[in-house]
């Protein structure tokens, strides 16, 4: 099995000098986005590793990874189109958005389309409620934002996104 | 005593030790605020808002520091929105409403959000009828829901977290006090949340799943029906269970226990009693000096082997060469007759009796009555030893674990508390946490060690000499100086106990840590001997009889030479392996050479041990009586097999290894003809012409008051004694009476409040000059030969009492041996195969014996680990052992073997 570790050594001894050795368990998030930008997600064996690395418990490292929206525990898309949802921006019709939207790619929340590119998925709280229906796309290399979306505006989106 | 803060809580004047939580100090006047995620043994998380409060803050004018006045009386200034209780300390002046319409309506609020997905599946819940959740939606929450029924989440509902506890993710309210539990207390993070909001659930990662000895705690503490253990799952109702008070058999901590039972057909794990009463689970009994609200696992799934069908139901005698069924009447004579042989009544002279720690103390007594009268001799079934030093160096009365802290000291010698006394290990930890500078001196490493300030390696078999250095500081300074980088190469013997602190290292780190270890050993003996108090608990980790009496001879010394002895919190703790092997020492019975001492007997009276099981060399007597629950080795061995009551069917006492004497009480009517062990033992004297008392339990117990010194004035009436003070509130609702359970909010309806006592600990003797000196610790005697194998403790283990737990069946796993990557290489064993490698474990004089090899460095070099009670019988550390590969056990290997 292809361990973080053989692959980036350097990185990881570079992740975990920043950080004082009585507190490795500060090393686990940057760690989880380094094993994210390896497969797209993040494997039940980097989360050993990364337990094992940081000498916390796996179940930690997982509820750490768990918590956020940013890390992925399955495959998914090139992209992943992640639409709030949170209260505010639902008052601004972000669920009719998510739906039409899902509706008009052809597929379900969470899913991703068959061309493997867009994985759409709801979130809670992105911080632009005044500006919603909103969303992030993550790239694998960063976030981009995009507010005060409409289906047609998300769509033309996501073509451009397939064509990058 | 901390500094006292006056408040007034729903208009009663209320008196709390400063840092308390309002929600405490309202239980102290009777006012149960209600609670979910708030346990008085977790630090406060504020994640359910059910106790929601309005608290009012005297104003205090900023320049004069005087609260202001209006009206005669200090203005109140209320917070603009409810606080939580459980998380907010009192202060002095403050006023706090629990009762207003206010809080009411938030109350009625928080229950109506934590139930929006609940599946309210009460009548198919196990946790229903003794569940917060049910209980306190009864009383604070609305009669329906604003909520749309259709948008309820549905989850799944039988998520197994391992073997053990079973997860309904719907009944989950995310109140976290699991995964505090692990994380705090049992210091075992092997759950955790999972995403967020609506999505969030437990998890466990751990391998094997929810891998915790404590893990069956959480299903008490779950304030919800979502966590379930495997054992009592589906099993009964709380309303149709009577409670029994018990101790637990499986370890000298004593832990308090409650026996649930019921009236059924058949019963599990396909138990003789028909229509009969039935043991549904084991729960925690509350005694805040012994196991607080914690029981381990062991003690919780391994109480099946009473009820197990295999248990023996009527005597047997041998004729014709077979064990077969006999009355009582015929087996006692039997044996009578065997035992006296060609002597005269009562003179049984080469009588040995041999009973072991799983007896009560009144059983015992009569066993070393039968001895004495008949003219033999009793020995305690043991694989330890030094317990006739504890009558002086004992833990004195008034020890208790939860009160060190700050300016204590806790030393643990020899022992893998984890393993051998799981409820230990959770009390140390948490005197370490609390302050109380905790000393690990061992062969290997620990899970103490995490918490240890002073992590003391020696080689197996110079432990007595370790402690003797921490009390003596002529040899400290001869240590140090050995250690000193010019001084090393000489060939002290100090330097060889410093040496044995890096025993893996390359010899380059060796000379390089001898300093360090040394001046930690010396730090060590300094903050022992200036501790306010000391505790020491020596187990059985790598030692034998003789090993662990030289140990016990030498902490003793120690606390002697330091005076922490004979005062509450000061003393030595032995880690036996049985609930009750203190008993039999404080009641006169010796841990013998079984060797010598069978060999010097002609006739021989077992009780509830199994010496052939565990050594099948010993010499055997010419006629031998065994008293069991089950047909052991030792049992096809004998002459006359008495049937004996397992602890669960009859009443008695057991003496901890704190010397705490505790009363159990009986909980199922007992099996088919079987008796109590003390019955049998006086029947049997009397058919050899002894008197001795057996018509009960508290007979033979007035007897032991009478003629044992140190349990001189005890009284059953005493044992049974409790008080109002435990630390979980004591106010309680006197409807509640009848019902002890669910009388207190905290115990979340399983669990229970100790009503039927919390037991005495036995006074102290005088301290004989002779432990005052301090004696020159005897020197190492193990040869240096081969690999030394050490017997180590596992918690499961395949012995006698776990087998027939089929849950924890699967936690024993294979028979192992732990070997130093070193010595396995020069073996040509490969480290880190997966599965392990098996190897042959040669041992001069045993048979040869098939184990999977844990290759790691938690072995030291030149030793073999073997697990105590796997398959290979070890008493004592032996030298010149080795190992050799047997066969790589590659799946990958054997599946390129096959055609493709």
């Amino acid at each position: 099995m292809m361990m973080l570790k053989d692959t980036y050594s350097a990185e990881i001894e570079a992740t975990l000098a920043k950080y004082p050795p009585e507190n490795k368990r500060a090393a686990v998030m940057p760690l989880l986005h380094l094993a994210q930008r390896e497969n797209g997600y993040v494997t039940k064996s980097a989360l050993y590793e990364i337990a094992d690395l940081c000498g916390v418990a796996v179940t930690e490292v997982a509820s750490i990874m768990g918590f956020y929206t940013l890390y992925h525990d399955q495959p998914g898309g090139k992209y992943r189109l992640q639409v709030c949802t949170d209260l505010p921006c639902a008052l601004r019709g972000a669920n009719e958005f998510l739906e039409q939207l899902c509706a008009n790619v052809g597929v379900k929340v969470g899913e991703t389309t068959a061309d493997g590119m867009i994985t759409i998925e709801a979130v809670t709280c992105l911080a632009g409620c005044n500006k919603a229906p909103m969303f992030q796309v993550q790239t694998g290399e960063g976030l981009e934002y995009y507010e005060n979306q409409t289906v047609e505006s998300a769509v033309a989106l996501i073509n451009d996104l397939v064509k990058r | 005593m901390s500094k006292q803060v006056n408040l007034t809580i729903d208009n009663q004047a209320v008196t709390a030790a400063e840092g308390a939580l309002i929600v405490d100090a309202a239980k102290k006047v009777g006012i149960n605020i209600p609670v979910f995620c708030y346990h008085p043994k977790l630090e406060p998380a504020g994640m359910c808002r059910m106790c929601l409060v309005e608290i009012g803050r005297p104003v205090i004018d900023r320049a004069t520091g005087a609260p202001v006045m209006e009206g005669g009386k200090p203005k109140l200034q209320f917070g603009p929105k409810l606080e939580t209780s459980c998380t907010t300390p009192v202060s002095e002046g403050m006023v706090v409403i629990t009762n207003s319409e206010k809080v009411k309506a938030a109350r009625k609020d928080v229950v109506e959000f934590l139930l929006t997905s609940h599946p309210l599946d009460c009548p198919v819940c196990d946790k229903g009828g003794e569940c917060p959740l049910q209980n306190l939606t009864l009383a604070h929450g609305p009669a329906t829901s604003r909520f749309l029924f259709n948008e309820k989440n549905h989850n799944a509902k039988h998520v197994p977290l391992g073997d053990l506890i079973y997860l309904d993710r719907e009944r989950c309210i995310q109140c976290g006090r699991c995964v505090r539990f692990q994380e705090k207390i049992a210091g075992d993070p092997v759950i955790g949340f999972y995403n967020r909001g609506r999505q969030m659930e437990i998890v466990t990662f751990s391998e094997p799943g929810f891998d915790s000895y404590f893990s069956g705690n959480t299903t008490d503490i779950c304030p919800v029906g979502a966590l379930t253990s495997a054992d009592f799952r589906f099993g009964a109702r709380p309303w149709e269970m009577k409670a029994t008070a018990s101790i637990c058999t499986h370890c000298a901590v004593g832990c308090n226990l409650a026996f649930n039972v019921r009236r059924e057909v058949g019963g599990k794990n396909g138990s003789p009693s028909k229509g009969g009463i039935v043991i549904k689970r084991a729960l925690p009994r509350q005694n805040e000096a012994v196991n607080e609200l914690w029981i381990c696992d062991k003690g919780r799934f391994a109480y099946q082997y009473s009820e197990s069908p295999t248990r023996l139901a009527t005597p047997l005698v041998r004729k014709d060469g077979e064990l077969t069924p006999a009355s009582w009447d015929v087996a006692l004579e039997y044996a009578a007759e065997g035992l006296l042989g060609e002597s005269k009544p009562g003179q049984a002279k080469d009588l040995l009796v041999i009973g072991s720690g799983r007896l009560a103390n009144e059983d015992l007594f009569t066993l070393r009555k039968l001895a004495e009268g008949a003219g033999g001799q009793a020995a305690l079934y043991s694989q330890s030893g030094g317990g006739d030093l504890l009558a002086q160096v004992g833990a004195a009365p008034g020890t208790n674990l939860a009160s060190l802290g700050k300016g204590s000291v806790i030393l643990v010698v020899a022992s893998d508390l984890h393993e051998e006394a799981p409820i230990w290990f959770l009390r140390v930890k948490q005197a370490a946490e609390r302050g109380a500078t905790l000393i690990v001196a061992a062969g290997r490493p620990t899970r103490l060690d995490r918490y240890a300030k002073y992590v003391i390696r020696y080689a197996y078999g110079e432990e007595a000499q370790i402690v003797a250095a921490l009390g003596d500081s002529p040899r400290r300074a001869e240590l140090v100086e050995a250690a000193k980088p010019a001084a090393a190469a000489k060939p002290a013997a100090a330097a060889k106990l410093v040496e044995a602190a890096k025993p893996a290292a390359a010899a380059k780190t060796v000379e390089a840590a001898k300093p360090a270890a040394a001046a930690r050993l010396v730090e060590a003996a300094e903050a022992f001997g200036k501790a306010e108090n000391a505790l020491v608990f020596f187990g059985s980790d790598g030692l034998g009889q003789s090993g662990a009496q030289s140990v016990a001879q030498a902490c003793a010394q120690l606390l002697a030479a330091t005076r922490h002895v004979g005062r509450p919190n000061n003393g030595l703790i032995p880690v036996w392996g049985r609930a009750n092997e203190q008993g039999g020492w404080e009641l006169g019975l010796k841990a013998a050479n079984l060797q010598t001492a069978l060999q010097a007997s002609t006739t021989a009276y077992i009780v509830a041990a199994d010496p052939y099981g565990d050594d099948p060399s010993l010499p055997a007597p010419s006629f031998l009586v065994v008293q069991e629950l089950f047909l052991t080795e030792t049992a096809r061995r004998a002459d006359v097999v008495f049937p004996a009551q397992a602890f669960t069917e009859r009443d008695g006492s057991f003496t901890s290894g704190e010397r705490r004497v505790q009363r159990y009480y009986p909980a199922t009517p007992a099996l088919a003809d079987c008796r109590p062990d003390y019955a049998i033992s006086a029947e049997l004297g009397q058919h050899l012409g002894l008197k001795l008392e057996g018509r009960s339990a508290a007979a033979i117990f007035a007897q032991i008051a009478t003629e044992i010194p140190a349990y001189k004035g005890l009284t059953y009436r005493r044992l049974a004694e409790t008080t109002n003070a435990t630390a979980i509130g004591a106010a309680k609702d006197p409807r509640d009476a009848e019902e002890r359970r669910c009388a207190d909010l905290y115990y979340s309806g399983a669990g229970y409040e100790n009503t039927q006592g919390l037991g005495v600990q036995l006074p102290l003797q005088t301290l004989s000059p002779a432990l005052s000196k301090p004696a020159a610790a005897p020197a190492a005697q193990l040869s240096k030969t081969g690999l030394l194998a050490v017997p180590v403790t596992q918690l499961y283990d395949l012995g006698q009492t776990v087998l027939p737990s089929a849950l924890l069946r699967q936690r024993i796993g294979e028979a192992w041996v732990g070997v130093n990557p070193a010595d396995a290489a020069e073996a040509g064993i490969e480290a880190g195969a997966a599965p392990a490698a098996i190897v042959q474990v040669v041992l001069p004089g045993k048979p040869e014996w098939r184990a999977a090899a844990r290759i790691d460095e938690r072995t030291p070099r030149g030793v073999l680990l073997i697990p105590r009670s796997m398959g290979l019988p070890l008493n004592a550390p032996l030298p010149g052992a080795s190992i050799r590969p047997v066969v790589r056990r590659d799946s990958q290997e054997a599946a390129s073997q096959q055609p493709a």
